[in-house]
């Protein structure tokens, strides 16, 4: 199929945004650290804010958590492709816009779809989060081949820069937040890191 | 604020989370982006921002970046838009409601993709809603506006 590229359209923002986040590790932490870290770590992958874009093979984004009701794929027939966002079919910026420079409040606008200022998409086919256990979301995440050859400081280092990540805490409407923060997410994920990236064995 | 709808540049004073829609309709006096949901769900409201469809209830103004293209500018009477001339010729419209939203929608589908499959068709087309059930006619007439467009 042939499809326009949409290039001319993605607007990375340059505007600064939302809270420092700070990346140092700590100096040691052991295997049980590790292991009560990714048990946090694994509440945030597996919550909607997270999970609902990670969905694997399928291009359907999902609808669940406390505010659908009964989980489902997204209304309006919508599918990613294989761009991830919607090129091929709906670009997901049909709904999801993204100028806006008042990004403290831009999920404040009534009845208005989520929205980051880069470009919304699904996570990429090996970061298949949705409905799956705590092994294996912690399995690919350790996993070069499987995480975008990322270690623990560049894991921590994208969810710095990449902001439709940070949107998951502060998601707007009456959807409910990720739990915990972004900086104890980010100070999680670096002592699980610097623990050996332990995963639990059941 | 200004913004450029049909080639024309307007300047409204407004509030810069009012969406697109309440501007064109209740500002500008163009009607034919129609209001169905305001939550996004039903594609009624459906314009172009810089030649791709958005639903134009979801777009802050103080947002907009482009030129806004709707149902009006799209093609006129005496020089209809392929879509256009294919959705008469199909006779899709029913009650017609969400038939400006469909067109437009239709009208980018086509831009991107000149020779669509009915997979493809119902994939974009499927976040247009129609009350009246003219689906069968919306896929028959996308595919006849492919073919002129491909002989054009």
């Amino acid at each position: 199929m042939k499809y326009r590229l949409l290039a001319a359209t993605i607007v990375i923002a340059a505007s600064p945004l939302l809270a420092e986040v700070d990346l140092t590790p700590p100096e040691s932490a052991s295997e049980a650290e590790g292991l009560e870290a990714w048990a946090r770590i694994y509440e945030v992958a597996s919550h909607p804010r997270c999970s609902n874009c990670h969905t694997g093979e399928s291009d359907h984004p999902m609808w669940s958590g406390p505010s659908y009701g009964q989980a489902r794929p997204h209304g309006m027939n919508i599918r990613a492709g294989e761009s991830r966002m919607g090129v091929e079919y709906i670009p997901c910026q049909a709904c999801h816009t993204t100028m806006s420079e008042d990004w403290e409040n831009a999920n404040a606008m009534p009845h208005t779809a989520p929205r980051v200022p880069m470009f919304w998409q699904l996570a990429p086919v090996e970061a298949d989060w949705f409905g799956r256990s705590s092994i294996e979301i912690c399995e690919q995440l350790r996993d070069p081949e499987l995480n975008g050859g990322r270690d623990t400081m560049a894991l921590a280092e994208h969810l710095d820069h990449d902001l439709i990540l940070h949107w998951a805490w502060n998601p707007g409407g009456n959807r409910e937040p990720a739990p915990y923060s972004l900086q104890e997410h980010v100070d999680d994920i670096l002592i699980w890191g610097v623990a050996g990236m332990p995963c639990p064995e059941s | 604020m200004r913004l450029t709808v049909n080639g024309t540049e307007h300047e409204v004073d407004v509030e810069p989370d009012m969406p697109l829609l309440w501007v064109l309709r209740d500002e500008l006096n163009i009607t034919g982006p129609k209001y169905g949901c305001g939550i996004a769900q039903c594609g009624a409201c459906t314009v172009h921002v810089d030649g791709f469809a958005v639903r134009s209830c979801q777009l802050a103004i103080g947002d907009l970046q482009g030129d806004v293209t709707t149902i009006e500018g799209l093609g006129t009477p005496d020089n209809l838009h392929a879509v256009q001339e294919a959705w008469i010729e199909q006779q899709v419209a029913q009650c017609g409601y969400c038939q400006s939203g469909q067109i437009m929608q239709a009208a980018d589908l086509l831009a991107a993709n000149p020779t669509p499959s009915d997979e493809d068709i119902d994939a974009v087309m499927g976040g247009n809603l129609c009350r009246c059930g003219t689906y069968p006619r919306i896929r028959a007439a996308v595919h006849a506006a492919a073919t002129k467009l491909q002989g054009a």
